[in-house]
């Protein structure tokens, strides 16, 4: 057996245990759950320093793992492990526990096996066995969760189809699957439209628009940890790996498709965001961010040179530890306060710290605030444009603006939910006694911290960690045109913090006070408090801005709804036939029989 | 390591700008009061403030999150100092490549903000909340003239994004204020510094007359000390940072210092001159004015710089 099974066959069978085990043992399944997800993880480190592995099947090679598929498999290990143990506290007590654990497991091995697939049809295989497992994943939310579950999968599985068209037309243009071997030039229409299915494949996996769609409603009934695991981290891995894969290796890009996805891009960020802004409810706002940040993804791989790519896919990385972060925050917040409407929450900051500072380093990171991890590869990303117009590209400005503002006003979401969970006035909902610490237990915290952890980490040694053991590997012949040490930074931060310090020692801080709010010596009623959701009206009541919002409110922008009209509008007249009477379909069936009867005769 | 710490703590960083910044706020308070037919305060008055402060007790509002309230003025202290920092290495030796580029000052700049937001949340206070959210809309608001300005240069200059490469190149070509498109993105780039630097007439977070300070209203003593030389060494720094992107920073070698410190009053002046005779816009107006004629007027600037113009 080769090394580079295991991952995919420890996950399907420890899972398929969880399966079988009887619901008294419980805690043998939890057990069982998490050592199944250490195993895997153990085995994409064995596989990463052992890289490049690959197997063959007479002489086919079926499975392989080069520098881009490394780290990713890495990172699918770590987030099974920290998901799996997460949830054992989660999602304690709730309905079909075994077969959460089961497809989990499941969605692991089936992920790994995507990622190791050189042959395209395997790569098939995988993919739409994924596709099944998150819808089945999102139906563990109950009954509530089936209409998301159901779209989900239209839209996932929709482009699935499409992925099928562009691999049958790379066969017939090549004549081979092995995606190591294939290399074609996008002249003519068939290499482009083999491109295109498979970008939106990858779009519609990744969550960019205009597939994105099933994001938003997954994120607000699937159970936390399910969105935190597929839509905001690994769907991400695999759909942005796929469409790196697409653009460096199986297609030589051309400029018409990289501006293509540039377009995509930039229009995902700042159309994604701004509904963000404007969301009420905890969920949903980072399942915005989720959709918006693929856009930077899309935007790097599009610039199509070196550091764009490499920031795109770095981003990816990023991407995948601080929103899965964010979102185990959330569910923390949610485990607390049975709640994650903004307007109900506040206050949260005192009773549960570490979820605040987890939740605010996260925050930071994915506005690209320096030194954390997504600003260095948001600065990748803005080098890749500017290289862009180095070469000749005039309509740089528009990507550069587009990725820079879209982190601006990614800040303000995130400010405003800084604001309405943690800081802020405590609401009436705000758990009791107020002045206890009230933190989620150690399995709960422990992931989160830790990917906490990996925000800093991979900001402040941006160099030494990330980019030289998985990035440089990946994308080749990388220059950067401006330059950052985050080191330096961090230590002047540290250094200008303790100069700050030592003004307030200074100072006559010993005479510390606490006393109420001052609000221009009212009292402030209790029920009148300011709750941070209504923060951006003014920018959501701003002219033509406001018809947009109306618009998508009403579902106009989003391809699901939209494709079911067009549906519908089809089998409206097809309806009227079918009436249930019996005698009305025998004489259908008998006319039909006699004109082709008719025909056969005449013919 | 002893020669950084040295440029971050006494010169350029922390003890210069901030002794800058403290007479920069004093030439500040004695203009507007010659404005007013005043006489206005003595030179070190600054100073006294910022003592006095140090010495008045701290409190702390009783709703709000404790730890992050007094952390939040440190960071953007912080931030502040190591742009400053930055800045000016890069116009003494701007062959040396020091801490970032462009873009990196552009975000560290955004930090200072970022502490004032979290800070008034911290506060646990309505109108701090409110502030601050304001706050975090003037951001929006001009951030997006503010990029398209400031890569106006980086347009001219073939793409160069590391500061000394901008200072070089103005050195052997023209300074970028001498084009038409450089031009226009030096008075979208003023305006912008003005609401970055939420002086009238886009002091709309603080706004004392109407939310009572907006994001400050619960600091006192030793923060607000902070918060208030952080504003100041601003004063001083964003200027500064303008003076690099158009025009040509300043030269260290005789006249030149002069010269170049001549162009950072200009700027000095102007930001005065303009809070002193404006009256306060409401938020949605300075959003309309940043998201409307500002960013058409940059976007115009852009495209003469794409001309060549």
């Amino acid at each position: 057996m080769n090394l580079l099974h295991y991952l995919i066959i420890i996950p399907f069978i420890v899972g398929l245990f969880c399966l079988v085990i009887p619901k008294k043992l419980s805690k043998l399944r939890d057990l069982l759950a998490i050592g199944g997800g250490l195993a895997t993880f153990y085995f994409t480190i064995v596989i990463f320093l052992r890289k490049p592995v690959e197997w063959f099947y007479n002489d086919l090679l079926l499975l392989k793992v080069d520098n881009l598929s490394g780290f990713i498999l890495l990172a699918i290990g770590l987030f099974g492990v920290l998901i799996v143990l997460y949830s054992l506290k989660f999602m304690a007590g709730k309905e079909r526990l075994s077969e959460y654990y089961t497809y989990l497991l499941w969605t692991i091995g089936g992920a790994c096996g995507a990622i190791l697939a050189n042959n395209l049809i395997l790569l098939l295989v995988f993919w739409g066995f994924l596709g099944l497992t998150l819808y089945l994943l999102i139906g563990i939310g109950g009954p509530e969760a089936t209409p998301a579950a159901k779209k989900t999968f239209i839209i996932v599985g929709g482009s699935d189809c499409l992925m099928i068209l562009g691999i049958a037309i790379i066969w017939s243009l090549t004549g081979s699957l092995q995606m190591d071997n294939i290399s074609i030039h996008l002249t003519g229409l068939l290499p482009t439209v083999a491109f295109l299915a498979l970008a939106i494949a990858s779009f519609a996996k990744a969550g960019a628009m205009p597939m994105h769609t099933w994001i938003p409603d997954c994120a607000e009934k699937a159970p936390i940890p399910v969105t935190a695991f597929l839509p905001a981290s690994l769907d991400k891995l695999l759909g942005i790996y796929l469409l790196g894969r697409i653009a460096m290796d199986i297609f030589v890009m051309n400029k018409a498709m990289g501006t293509l996805l540039l377009i995509v891009g930039a229009v995902t960020i700042i159309a994604a965001v701004m509904m963000a802004l404007v969301q009420h409810d905890l969920k949903k706002l980072l399942s915005y961010h989720a959709v918006s940040q693929v856009g930077y993804m899309v935007l790097g791989i599009g610039t199509g040179n070196p550091i764009g790519i490499a920031g795109g896919i770095f981003h990816m990385l990023n991407h995948a530890i601080y929103k899965s972060c964010l979102f185990l925050t959330g569910g923390a917040v949610e485990h607390r306060t049975q709640t994650t409407n903004l307007n109900r929450l506040g206050g949260l900051a005192k009773l549960m710290p570490i979820t605040f500072i987890t939740c605010l380093i996260a925050a930071l990171s994915i506005s690209g605030v320096p030194p954390f991890n997504g600003f260095v590869s948001k600065w990748m990303i803005y080098q890749g444009v500017i290289q862009l117009g180095k070469d000749g590209d005039k309509l740089w400005i528009i990507w550069l603006v587009a990725a820079m503002f879209g982190s601006a006003l990614t800040l303000a979401s995130f400010m405003k939910l800084i604001h309405s969970v943690f800081l802020g006035s405590p609401s009436p909902t705000t758990p009791r006694p107020v002045a206890k610490r009230n933190e989620v237990s150690f399995t709960m915290w422990m992931p989160m911290a830790i990917l906490a952890g990996l925000c800093v980490i991979f900001g402040v040694f941006a160099y030494r960690v990330p980019l030289k053991n998985f990035i440089f590997s990946a994308v080749p012949g990388i220059s950067f045109l401006g330059f950052w040490s985050p080191g330096l930074a961090t230590l002047l931060i540290i250094i200008g913090i303790i100069l700050g310090a030592i003004i307030y020692w200074l100072g006559n801080i010993k005479s510390l006070r606490t006393d109420t709010t001052y609000v221009g010596g009212e009292i402030i009623p209790q029920d009148n408090r300011v709750t941070g959701v209504d923060f951006y009206d003014t920018i959501k009541d701003l002219g033509p801005l406001k018809v947009i919002y109306k618009k998508s409110e009403k579902k106009l922008f989003d391809i699901y709804d939209q494709g079911a009209r067009v549906i519908f509008l089809f089998t409206k007249g097809l309806k009227k036939i079918h009436t249930g009477l019996l005698p009305t379909y025998l004489i259908w069936v008998l006319m039909g029989t006699v004109i082709l009867f008719f025909i056969l005769v005449k013919g | 390591m002893a020669k950084t710490l040295f440029y971050f703590i006494v010169f350029p960083g922390f003890l210069f700008t901030a002794l800058v910044g403290l007479l920069v706020s004093w030439i500040d308070r004695k203009v507007t009061a010659r404005v007013q037919w005043r006489v206005g305060p003595p030179l070190l008055q600054p100073l006294y403030d910022f003592v006095k402060l140090l010495g008045k007790e701290t409190i702390v509002p009783q709703a709000g999150a404790k730890l992050t309230f007094l952390l939040s003025p440190l960071f953007g202290l912080a931030a502040v100092t190591i742009v400053s920092t930055l800045l000016w290495l890069v116009m003494i030796s701007p062959k040396v490549t020091f801490l970032g580029d462009l873009i990196v000052v552009i975000y560290l700049l955004a930090i200072p903000s970022i502490c004032v937001i979290i800070g008034g949340f911290a506060s646990g206070n309505p109108l701090a909340s409110l502030g601050a959210s304001r706050e975090m809309k003037m951001v929006l608001a001009y951030e997006l003239p503010f990029i398209l300005a400031i890569f106006t240069p980086v347009i001219q200059a073939q793409g160069a994004i590391r500061l000394g490469d901008l200072l070089q190149y103005q050195w052997a070509n023209s300074i970028f204020l001498n084009s038409w498109s450089g031009l226009i993105a030096f008075v979208v780039a003023i305006i912008c510094m003005q609401a970055k630097l939420a002086l009238v007439p886009f002091d709309i977070p603080e706004a004392e007359t109407e939310i009572i300070a907006g994001p400050y209203i619960e600091y006192s003593g030793v923060p607000l000390a902070l918060y208030k030389l952080t504003r100041w060494m601003m004063l001083f720094v964003v200027p500064m940072f303008l003076v690099i992107m158009f025009m040509g920073g300043i030269v260290f070698s005789g006249w030149h210092i002069l010269w170049g410190i001549l162009k950072y009053v200009l700027l000095l002046v102007i930001i005065i001159l303009m809070r002193n005779t404006n009256p306060r816009l409401r938020i949605d107006q300075a959003i309309k004015f940043f998201w409307g004629p500002m960013t058409i007027l940059a976007v115009v600037g852009v495209i003469l710089a794409f001309l060549g113009l």
